[in-house]
């Protein structure tokens, strides 16, 4: 019981603690945005002079002609005391632009999160295992290869040979080319895509911290005891090696939503990655702003998570 | 269909970017289309007359209603007129009725509040019949009138305050072709769904009744879903994807002369080395247009050969001296012209500029001797504001796409010089001889009399090199197997009715 209560305090001393964070990072993108070159308003008009007369009237409508504090109160406290995340350059809230896309872009980190884990974890277990043998050195050396290959070129491939020939070929429909019109299906591709490089670092994180655990003198002692293999890798090693795994898989849930810019474009997925994107080329601040601080809200809980994890893998650790 | 996702709601008067045209000149009906000929012919008008090219009567054909059933009359054009040239309303479309009398009483300008709600030249005479008075002759009026911010306005659009509605915005009411199925999310959908309207009273598709248009936000993937048949029309094929695009599409790949052109700009008005038109022509002639065309751009742009595209009537071919190719005549001209030893080449980063621009900075270096340094700019705004600023003085990257299929469209807007300051005149070029040309071209009694004159002024342009015409756009389309006689428009928007399924 005791325990617990402790845990619900950490908890909400960890929330509290993140109101500050999120003022600090909203005032900050607000601020860079706000320095990027160029006049938002022009740029809706593309190679064409806006007319001035019509550029006054919008940048009064949107505020831009007041100072950048004042711009950013007007920002703020539309969100906090209302709710209000303000609208972008098209008089659509910014509520609505970002409502769907997150829900797009959090069903491809987490596609890519459980292949990551699974094929991650999967292959680093199978490395560690045979290490020194053939198959090791294969998966090192093909793991090296997914990291150095940039997400554009294995998304585009696979795109063309998974999405299109395979299409033309067999006439199986299986991996979509764009859109999330097939619905889970349609986060396949794009999902291994974006958890490439993630599945490449897990596979050697594993591979590494299993090794690092197995020599322990605690297994040693397992196996003297004659317990069985699986049991002492399983119960002893596994378990003690999970421990950063859990801290690389938290933190990159975080990661993957960000990281989503390439691979959501390449798939067309009408994601929160495209869009910010998008909004920042247009200098839309306050959807900018707004997908970051949802960003920003996701990271929090997602670490705080994580730090809850530890203490139900390993015991000794307690919240303070 | 492939398409980018509109940057405005769809409202007709707020639209001047080709994604959100595209959908709506499905689901409005024009005044005037354009036919084979390049000509404007009447489609929703019965006929629009003139006798001096200052009075227009406009007479509506009936039978028009708008997709909630309510007929189409000469009220709804005046208050959408109107209504987009009232600057309170800040529609980007608003300099379209810069020529409309009383545009100055609704469009005082900045910092200016308009002393009239309606503009004065514009008179409803009866159901069917709009009469339209300009500030002065304008011999190209009825060619504007095929473009996105002519259409009309239903009572509908606009709610109690006065301006047009989200809803209209999401969901527009036509009186076009195609009704939109459902309110279009800007933002969160991925398709634009249209079903033909039963009492549309023009020409209808033979054998289809359903369009959807696909949002993309890279070309190159929505080529991809064109070669696996996911998507049935593609219209703009990047230039990364035309040589598969020509072997995989075989006959469904086409490509045809777009209304644009890519200049290469000249600060005269804030740079004295380039002054003496000698030295803009010894740089012209410096430039291998055709190596650039068919080598950086793999064929999807074309060699500027005059200062009027191809794709518009009024274009005559090899015009441009000065554009062909000559590295020893450039250099002879340029040292005796005594032009500038280093030369800036400003451009826009985010728009694939930056290849051409070097092939550019390469010709200027080896057939005229001088340093070149191309110079990156993150937008193209920021071009403009050091132009504005008088910061910057070299050369810039510039390109011009048409508002209206009229070759006056090349001239006054960039050239003339009423458009410095307000508008895209970036270059501050003036020239008395040009401006009366092109005056009398617009005071002409009909648009092919006016096109003499517009001619003549472009003849002073292709002496004088105000701007340096590199290229031609192109348009690269490419459909499925599952649909024959795509076709595009002047405008570049997809020609509906002609489409069959096959």
């Amino acid at each position: 019981m005791y325990r617990r209560a402790c845990m619900g305090r950490y908890v909400i001393r960890r929330l509290i603690q993140a109101i500050p964070v999120l003022l600090g990072a909203t005032l900050l993108i607000f601020m860079i945005v706000f320095a990027l070159p160029g006049d938002p308003i022009a740029a809706l008009f593309g190679d064409k002079r806006p007319d001035p007369a019509v550029a006054e009237v919008l940048r009064e409508q949107y505020h831009l002609n007041d100072p950048l504090l004042l711009q950013y109160w007007y920002y703020i406290s539309g969100v906090l005391f209302r709710g209000d995340f303000g609208v972008n350059f098209a008089d659509v809230p910014v509520s609505q632009v970002m409502a769907g896309k997150f829900q797009v872009t959090l069903n491809l980190a987490l596609t890519a999160l459980v292949m990551e884990a699974l094929i991650g974890v999967g292959l680093g277990l199978w490395a560690a295992l045979r290490r020194g043998k053939a198959t090791d050195t294969a998966i090192l050396a093909s793991t090296l290869l997914l990291i150095s290959v940039p997400t554009l070129v294995t998304g585009f491939v696979l795109q063309l040979i998974l999405g299109v020939k395979l299409k033309l070929w067999t006439g199986l429909d299986i991996f979509p080319v764009a859109g999330t019109f097939a619905g889970w299906r349609s986060y396949l591709l794009p999902g291994f895509v974006l958890a490439g490089t993630s599945i490449a670092y897990l596979t050697r994180l594993t591979r590494t911290s299993l090794v690092e655990t197995l020599r322990a003198d605690y297994i040693r002692t397992a196996t003297a005891k004659g317990l069985p293999r699986r049991r002492v890798i399983g119960r002893h090693g596994l378990r003690n090696a999970l421990i950063p795994l859990v801290t690389y898989l938290g933190a990159d849930l975080g990661n993957l939503m960000g990281g989503a810019v390439i691979t959501e474009t390449i798939f067309n997925l009408p994601g929160i990655g495209n869009q910010l994107f998008q909004s920042v080329y247009l200098r839309e601040q306050p959807v900018v702003v707004g997908i970051i601080t949802v960003l920003v809200l996701i990271y929090i809980l997602a670490n705080l998570v994580v730090d809850l994890l530890y203490a139900v893998l390993d015991p000794r650790i307690r919240y303070e | 269909m492939e398409i980018g996702e509109p940057q405005e709601l769809l409202n007709p008067q707020n639209t001047t970017e080709t994604e959100g045209s595209e959908v709506l000149a499905a689901v409005f009906s024009p005044l005037v289309r354009y036919d084979e000929n390049k000509q404007p012919v009447e489609e929703a008008a019965e006929s629009i007359t003139t006798s001096d090219s200052k009075v227009w009567t406009i007479k509506l054909k009936s039978g028009y209603t708008w997709h909630d059933g309510t007929p189409v009359v000469a009220a709804d054009y005046a208050r959408a007129w109107n209504y987009a040239a009232l600057q309170d309303n800040a529609m980007s479309s608003s300099y379209f009725f810069g020529r409309v009398d009383g545009y100055a009483d609704v469009h005082p300008g900045e910092g200016k509040t308009p002393t009239a709600k309606e503009m004065k030249g514009l008179k409803v005479v009866d159901d069917s019949t709009l009469e339209v008075t300009l500030t002065a002759p304008f011999s190209q009026f009825k060619t504007m009138l095929g473009y996105t911010a002519f259409y009309p306005m239903p009572k509908a659009a606009l709610g109690p305050d006065g301006k047009v509605t989200q809803t209209f915005g999401e969901q527009p009411i036509g009186q076009g072709l195609f009704k939109l199925d459902k309110p279009y999310k800007k933002g969160t959908d991925q398709t634009i769904d249209l079903t033909v309207y039963d009492k549309f009273p023009g020409a209808k598709p033979k054998n289809w009744k359903k369009l959807q248009f696909k949002v993309y936000t890279s070309s190159e993937t929505a080529f991809n879903d064109l070669q696996a048949e996911n998507l049935d029309i593609h219209d703009s094929l990047p230039p990364s994807t035309i040589a598969t695009a020509k072997s995989v599409l075989g006959d469904r790949y086409h490509d045809e002369p777009d209304a644009a052109v890519g200049y290469i700009g000249v600060p005269l008005q804030y740079n004295p080395e380039f002054k003496d038109p000698q030295v803009r022509k010894a740089i012209s002639l410096a430039i291998d247009r055709k190596t650039i065309t068919e080598t950086v751009f793999s064929g999807t742009r074309a060699p500027a050969d005059d200062f009027i595209n191809p794709a518009i009537p009024g274009y005559r071919q090899g015009a441009c001296d000065a554009c062909t190719y000559n590295p020893a005549e450039a250099k002879k001209l340029y040292d005796a012209a005594k032009g500038p030893k280093t030369i800036e080449l400003g451009y826009n980063a985010d728009g694939g500029h930056k290849e051409w621009i070097e092939a550019v900075a390469n010709n200027l270096r080896a057939n005229l001797g001088i340093e070149v340094t191309p110079k990156p700019f993150e937008k193209f705004q920021g071009i403009l504001d050091a132009l504005d600023a008088k910061e910057y003085k070299g050369l810039f990257r510039m390109g011009w796409s048409i508002d209206y299929p009229s070759a006056e469209n090349y001239l006054t807007p960039i050239f003339g010089t009423g458009s410095i300051g307000t508008g895209s005149n970036y270059g501050g070029y003036s020239n008395k001889a040009f401006d009366e040309l092109v005056a009398k071209g617009d005071q002409a009694a009909d648009a092919a009399e006016g096109l003499k004159f517009y001619q003549q002024a472009d003849d002073i342009l292709i002496k004088d090199l105000p701007y340096i015409p590199v290229y031609f756009y192109r348009s690269n389309f490419g459909y499925s197997s599952k649909v024959k006689n795509v076709k595009l428009n002047l405008l570049n928007q997809v020609n509906w009715v002609d489409i069959e399924k096959a």
